[in-house]
């Protein structure tokens, strides 16, 4: 009897769960599969099966002056690059400052941190699009990772992973090898923290590279766009004129990148999901 | 050349409890040191005191001749063994205990030549390509042992070092440790709750407690003669048995009298206290159970609670005069529980405490 | 010999502050200061007129008053039922396939597939996605085609003109990309749960409806209280999905406009007064779901402490009882 009902439980488990993971893959084929077709053959209704028309496609979106696709690559490439090393490092070191040492200041301090831990950008874009201006950074891809030194979700993630895995005698015994606490951070704490910052790093690259709502206040040259302003042009563009096969490309060269990263790392990734349970 | 002083050493935390209210301490040069309490008694302050972990509130620490309050870890001529080791988990042995030499830039081949010859000494020649994970926990000790030994410190300090071994490891890294101080002729303090390992291994003991010293001698010094009711429960195991037992004067000199026991004893120093109550203290080692100590009197007659049978020797744990005693015989002695024993009281090494200042009377 | 400071004793604190230093200056110039001002200008007339700029002139709490006499409520009802569209299946979905994930007697292959699967969505180009979702369901994209080809509807369904088209599209794409993630928080958190006490469930006879009801759902209550307050936030800034998939617009008639994107659209239009009030509102909001989140992590955190001490002093103890095991032998 029991096992009967177990049965039946397994059945129904594996129905839902291979309509969710249809519903999540299916998406994906189809702009995979259109983005080798031509227009015609688009605007024909669909197929299950690809088209010939892949190199054609690419070929047409990297020669379109008015989306820059190649640079909007680099411009993501180096915003979300740099914003994942210097949002892992500073907040490591944060995290550092705060677990290994005793200072009047850091219980609040860490207080502090953990009341501004979900609290959303956007609350200060209007200050922070002004102030960017002043300081003459305006339409330049600095203000779109600078920012990432204060990363307060990276920062408890660090800080949970060190109160887990890093032991003070560890720096004690650093600091009477004649290590100076910088060089203790950088050689003996960062090594230690690898696998954390892997994680935090694939996060952090992530969500930069698919922000659109500060780079799309702050950008507004043509060569400096990031690949969702590109995405969001081509959305304002007169769609019905639009070749369908380049619109489908250029959305798979946007996700691409992350999708191989993800298809590579998915372990570790979903790893780190629950280690962190910080959600962006 | 170094030994260790504190004089009038204060340990205030930043939140204002006062671990260490006033230490002074001297420590020889060359000498094994024990610091020993239990937890929460200071020691492990005090040791990281010397360290340089842990900041002196007041009062001034000489190493040598060297004031150090405010020289830093490295500079202090000292290496430190951690209670769970602190080996650096992304690097190889080799590594491990090449860090500080390499730190202070001392040549390839002189790193090598003495982490090979720490190596040796400790047995782990074969492990010094391994990282920390893959060697067993008394590997890993000695590991730590020899990242101290490489530097070739003129203090050695342990914290705890053998407590996350087990039973057997600890006995056989206890006699290395000692070992090793005798080989490299240097100052060890070593910290420990255990005094088994401090009654084994110290030249001397300084026996803490809520951050004053109680005592600090010799071992022998410290069995025979603990100066206060503290250190004579701490010494010693199984612990020592304490009775309230009144004190009589008598023609002969004075008696110590509790239940129906009546000790006597011509300590004068006894006289003030006459008709008041002590506190009694005997080994259980000094409860004998043989016809030739029973024929002698001072004998007590108690029913037995529990007898735990150990082999060489058996416990017997005992009900009398309103106070627990425990008895440590040598041999196999069958007791039940419920059964009746007569045993003799060791005159001669009986202990007695004030009950107020609970300081020793007699020593 | 080496001084460390002034002081005639040893101090590691300065490194904390150095340590932490960088974080704070980041913070107080890219966040503090912006949001400082930010709230300034709430309280000043100061907007684009044609070529002029208007102010600014304070106005104390008219931008506030405007604000409200505006569509600002309705915007914020938009996002809230969008919110509600994709969060009440991602909540409910999530926790029966938890359930199941954890369940020792379903037993289901491939779980490290299915959680790759569903977890794929959450790190895809929102606006990408938006992009691929518009063209999917574009009157002549291959969701019509397939449902005019299948008999299922004789014309095409216009999607992003229907008010609940449009809106159960920014709901199914607000669940897909979230669900896969929440489903692993609340796996995580039922597998934190001590093994031993669902099988004195199942000695006592629970069945497993009774198990995830009674035991599950009670003990993971933390961090289901931690996914609906950071979902809640997540869902204020609500704006990538729907502002590609309306092209900004809102359409039909703004009824899938959210805050973030009347924010935005102040923004361009440089009425600096408004988006300053609008920012202080939302801000106000998400310091309360800020401050629970606070105390949903941090109870947490002080127990795992005194665990940690706790077994600290445990093993203390027993290593001093085995000390004097071993001084007996």
């Amino acid at each position: 009897m029991e096992k009967r009902t177990s049965y039946g439980r397994t059945i129904l488990a594996y129905v839902v769960l291979i309509i969710l993971a249809f519903l999540c893959l299916f998406f994906f084929y189809i702009l995979i599969i259109n983005a080798t077709r031509n227009h015609a053959q688009i605007q024909q209704g669909f197929s299950f099966l690809p088209g010939k028309s892949f190199w054609v496609n690419l070929h047409n979106v990297m020669n379109d002056a008015n989306i820059p696709v190649m640079s909007g690559i680099k411009n993501s490439l180096i915003v979300s690059g740099a914003a994942a090393i210097l949002a892992t490092y500073f907040s490591s070191l944060t995290a550092y400052g705060l677990y290994a040492y005793d200072f009047k200041l850091k219980r609040p301090a860490f207080i502090f941190i953990m009341l501004i831990l979900v609290m959303p950008t956007q609350v200060s874009a209007l200050g922070f699009v002004r102030l960017v201006t002043g300081m003459g950074m305006i339409n330049t891809l600095w203000p779109l990772f600078l920012p990432s030194i204060a990363a307060p979700a990276v920062f408890y993630f660090m800080y949970s992973y060190m109160q887990s895995t890093l032991p003070l005698d560890l720096v004690e015994a650093a600091r009477i090898d004649g290590s100076s606490e910088f060089r203790t951070f950088n050689r003996i704490v960062l090594p230690i923290m690898k696998p954390a910052i892997a994680v935090q790093a694939i996060f952090t690259f992530v969500t930069t590279w698919n922000n659109f709502f500060v780079p799309a206040l702050i950008i507004s040259d043509n060569s400096k766009k990031t690949m969702p302003i590109l995405i969001a042009a081509l959305r304002s563009a007169d769609f019905m004129k639009f070749d369908m096969g380049k619109v489908y490309m250029i959305i798979l060269i946007a996700i691409l990148p992350i999708i191989i990263v993800y298809l590579i790392l998915s372990r570790y990734i979903i790893a780190g999901v629950t280690l962190g349970g910080v959600k962006e | 050349m170094a030994g260790i002083t504190f004089k009038n050493v204060v340990k205030t935390y930043d939140n204002g409890v006062t671990v260490i209210p006033d230490l002074n301490m001297e420590i020889k040069d060359k000498e094994f040191v024990v610091l020993v309490g239990p937890s929460g008694c200071g020691k492990s302050t005090t040791l990281r005191m010397i360290a340089g972990l842990e900041g002196i509130s007041s009062g001034d620490l000489y190493i040598g001749d060297t004031r150090m309050n405010a020289v830093a870890p490295k500079d202090r001529d000292i290496a430190m063994v951690f209670q769970n080791y602190a080996l650096y988990p992304h690097m190889t042995v080799y590594k491990n205990m090449a860090f500080a030499l390499t730190l202070k830039k001392v040549p390839k081949d002189e790193i090598d030549r003495k982490v090979h010859e720490a190596a040796e000494i400790l047995g782990l020649e074969e492990y010094l390509d391994r990282k920390p994970k893959a060697l067993s926990g008394g590997q890993r000790q000695r590991v730590a042992l020899g990242r101290a030994m490489v530097r070739n410190p003129s203090v050695f300090l342990l914290d705890e070092p053998l407590s996350n071994l087990d039973a057997k490891l600890r006995t056989e890294m206890r006699s290395q440790i000692s070992k090793l101080h005798k080989q490299l002729e240097t100052t060890f303090v070593y910290v420990t709750h255990d005094q088994t390992e401090a009654m084994t291994m110290g030249d001397r003991i300084c026996v803490m407690k809520d951050g004053i010293i109680q005592q600090f001698d010799t071992p022998q010094k410290l069995y025979n003669e603990p100066c206060n009711l503290f250190v004579a429960g701490f010494i010693g195991s199984p612990q020592m048995n304490f009775a309230d037992a009144v004190v009589e004067k008598t023609d002969q000199g004075y008696e110590l009298v509790f239940g129906e026991t009546r000790v006597p004893t011509q300590r004068e120093e006894l006289a003030p206290y006459v008709g008041r109550t002590v506190v009694l203290g005997i080994r259980p080692e000094h409860l004998r159970a043989g016809e030739e100590y029973i024929r002698g009197g001072n004998t007590l007659t108690a029913e037995v609670d529990l007898s735990e049978m150990m082999g060489s020797e058996t416990y017997l744990y005992l009900n009398y005069a309103g106070s627990r005693f425990i008895a440590k015989l040598p041999g196999t002695v069958i007791a039940p529980a419920g059964s009746k024993v007569t045993l003799a009281l060791d005159v001669d090494r009986i202990h007695v405490f004030d009950k107020e200042t609970e300081k020793s009377i007699l020593n | 010999m080496k001084r460390l400071g002034k002081r005639d004793e040893i101090s590691y604190a300065k490194w904390g502050y150095i340590f932490i230093l960088p974080f704070f200056i980041a913070f107080f110039i890219f966040q503090l200061i912006p949001m400082i001002s930010t709230f300034y200008y709430s309280f000043f007339e100061y907007y684009r007129s044609g070529l002029t700029i208007i102010g600014p002139n304070p106005v104390g709490l008219e931008n506030y008053q405007a604000l409200f006499q505006s569509d600002f409520p309705k915007y914020m009802g938009n996002t809230v039922i969008m919110w509600l569209l994709g969060f009440i299946p991602q909540i409910i979905i999530s926790l029966v396939l938890a359930a199941w994930f954890t369940d020792v007697r379903l037993r289901i292959h491939g779980k490290q597939f299915f959680k790759a699967v569903i977890y794929m969505p959450n790190l895809i180009m929102a606006s990408a996605f938006a992009m691929l979702f518009f063209a999917l369901f574009s009157p002549n994209g291959p969701v019509n085609a397939f449902l005019v080809s299948s008999g299922i509807s004789a014309e095409p369904f216009r999607f992003l003109t229907s008010v609940w088209g449009a809106r159960g599209l920014v709901g199914l794409m607000n669940f897909l990309m979230w669900f896969g993630n929440t489903t692993i928080l609340l796996m995580a958190a039922v597998m934190g749960i001590s093994p031993a006490l669902f099988e004195a469930a199942e000695l006592d006879g629970c069945s497993s409806t009774q198990t995830f009801f009674k035991i599950t759902l009670p003990m993971i209550r933390p961090i289901l209280v931690y996914v609906l307050i950071t979902s809640m936030i997540g869902g204020l800034q609500m704006f990538d999905v729907p502002q590609i998939l309306t092209n900004g617009k809102g359409t039909p008639d703004r009824t899938t406009e959210t805050v973030i994107m009347f924010l935005n659209n102040h923004l361009y239009s440089k009425n600096f007064g408004m988006a300053g009030a609008i920012s202080v509102i939302l801000f106000i909001i998400c310091a309360i779901l800020c401050l629970v989140v606070y105390f949903v992590l941090n109870p947490e955190d002080e127990k795992a402490q005194r665990r940690r001490k706790r077994g600290k002093e445990l093993k203390k103890k027993q290593a001093a009882r085995a000390g004097a095991a071993e001084g007996r032998a």
